[in-house]
């Protein structure tokens, strides 16, 4: 068995059920510190699989770009609340895989945090933009579905109103909610949902634009250099 | 902020600093502990950006007022009603709750306030590099990259607006995305080919090749361990009292703070004594700098 396998293993079946019970004893908002380690521990497997392979150089400088790209996309487009983080990580999960759009998601979440300013969601914050590439990776394996634009586009939309953006307002429960209860939880995703959904427009309008040109860009680039194919090769 | 005496430790020393904080900030809903933490969090805070800050930290009262009367509304239970709207009961043990629930709040943004601003870029890669080599290559390559493409970026837009293709303010939202995703994608060609010449250059001179070794910055000198030490110590006095029930307080349904007599002001300062050392330092520092200066 993989050694990434075997962390994984321990961390489903022994540290969360350890952390939940541990957790559950802490006195205060205990919950909000509980649920960090959860994600730390849920992250540490992905991030050990992506160590193990011991990445080349050509791909860790083109998820460099991805994500620099990612982080200062609301620079190039002027319009405020106009995110294009979000399709910039999926495109990179639609082009590479389910493991470059996590590492490209959840790094972009975290280096974006040293130049916009750090806050307390930001684990929450690397876990839904790293699920958010992961998932458009997943969606998109092995051109099962073609990679048009519109679909990339409904696929963008719906990422972002039912999976990244309830993601994203989890840390809210945890962060302003005085306690966990059905009725905290309702009312943090029902006040995330119309800003989830103009983000889900955004990410929508950068599919359709955006989105060919730059797999058309990646496509070039990888078969200009050949990179990224061959597991040990570059 | 490179005056700090705090930043200038070694990053772990700081990264533990703010482990505990944090922590503590969260788990202990005593009023006056959470006064003790919005209190050195402020100072703190104030000390790393100077007189700028203070608007930021005068905005954290709306906030804490909003977050205080809001809680009662969602909160309904408690003994002392105060009044009642459309038949739900707004309690006085929920307001105080509220309180509670607001200084959290404010106390975790001015931690990591602080924390953003002691732990930069390079502390992280220091700190993770040699357990994450692959993934600090990638941050320190991102955290070179963005100030580089933002330039680039720049004389794009430049050059687009000189050849009277650039937009102004009043441009309409579809000539503002058009022009903005012309950009982007300018900006991607050319930020992927670079990449190419800095991948080869990397395997050019033998990436991969070996175990890579890092340079430290950072060493953990004598003041580094002491400090640790004392940090650790305060944090087992905390937590000892904690657990012994010196730092309990229960506002529903009934109020029920344990009052700060006795044994458990030793607790109380500890927590305050742990929650102040960044300020402690620099307040040393000063006072050591103004003694040597006027010894000249």
């Amino acid at each position: 068995m993989k050694k990434s396998n075997v962390a994984m293993l321990i961390v489903f079946l022994a540290l969360i059920p350890l952390t939940l019970f541990l957790g559950d004893k802490l006195p205060g908002k205990g919950y909000y510190i509980t649920g960090v380690l959860i994600i730390i521990e849920l992250s540490v497997p992905f991030f050990m699989a992506f160590e193990k392979r011991k990445p080349q150089a050509r791909e860790l400088v083109i998820l460099a770009v991805m994500i620099a790209l990612a982080v200062i996309g609301r620079v190039a487009i002027p319009i405020p609340h106009f995110k294009a983080a979000f399709a910039i990580i999926m495109l990179t999960g639609i082009a590479f895989g389910p493991e470059a759009g996590f590492i490209v998601g959840a790094i972009t979440a975290f280096a974006s945090n040293f130049f916009y300013g750090q806050g307390a969601y930001m684990p929450w914050q690397m876990m839904a933009y790293g699920a958010g590439g992961m998932l458009a990776g997943f969606v998109f394996i092995k051109n099962k579905i073609p990679k048009k634009p519109w679909i990339m586009a409904i696929f963008g939309f719906l990422a972002v109103v039912i999976w990244i953006g309830p993601l994203l307002d989890t840390s809210h429960i945890f962060i302003m909610m005085p306690e966990i209860n059905i009725s905290t939880i309702t009312a943090s995703l029902a006040s995330g949902f119309p800003v989830n959904v103009s983000q889900g427009l955004c990410t929508a309008l950068m599919m359709l634009v955006f989105g060919k040109p730059l797999l058309e860009k990646l496509d070039r680039v990888k078969q200009k250099y050949g990179m990224l194919e061959d597991e040990n090769g570059i | 902020m490179k005056d700090d005496a705090f930043s200038k430790l070694h990053p772990a020393v700081n990264v533990l600093f703010f482990i505990g904080a944090i922590c503590f900030g969260v788990l202990l809903q005593h009023p006056v502990y959470l006064l003790a933490g919005i209190f050195a969090s402020g100072v703190y805070y104030f000390l790393l950006g100077g007189r700028k800050e203070i608007k930021n930290l005068l905005l954290m009262i709306p906030l804490f007022i909003f977050i205080t009367l809001f809680n009662p509304i969602v909160n309904t239970r408690g003994v002392t009603v105060l009044f009642t709207y459309f038949d739900r009961p707004y309690t006085l043990e929920a307001l105080i709750y509220g309180v509670a629930v607001a200084a959290t709040f404010v106390l975790m943004i001015l931690w990591f306030g602080c924390y953003g601003k002691v732990l930069t870029g390079d502390k992280v890669t220091c700190l993770f590099g040699n357990l994450a080599p692959s993934l600090s290559l990638l941050l320190v390559m991102v955290f070179r990259m963005i100030p580089n493409l933002l330039q680039k970026a720049k004389q794009i837009i430049g050059v687009r607006s000189s050849i009277g293709k650039g937009t102004a303010g009043k441009s309409s939202i579809k000539d503002k995305l058009g022009s903005g995703m012309t950009v982007i994608g300018v900006l991607t060609s050319w930020a992927l080919e670079g990449s190419i010449t800095t991948s080869d250059s990397m395997r050019s001179r033998g990436y991969g090749a070996t175990k890579r070794t890092s340079f430290m910055v950072y060493r953990m000198t004598k003041t580094d361990w002491v400090l640790t030490l004392i940090m650790l110590t305060l944090l087992g006095i905390v937590v000892f009292f904690a657990a012994n029930g010196g730092m309990n307080a229960e506002f529903l349904p009934e109020r029920n703070i344990t009052p700060i007599n006795g044994f458990n002001v030793i607790g109380f300062i500890a927590y305050l004594g742990y929650l102040m050392i960044p300020t402690i330092l620099n307040v040393k520092e000063v006072i050591q700098w103004n003694i040597s200066e006027s010894k000249i």
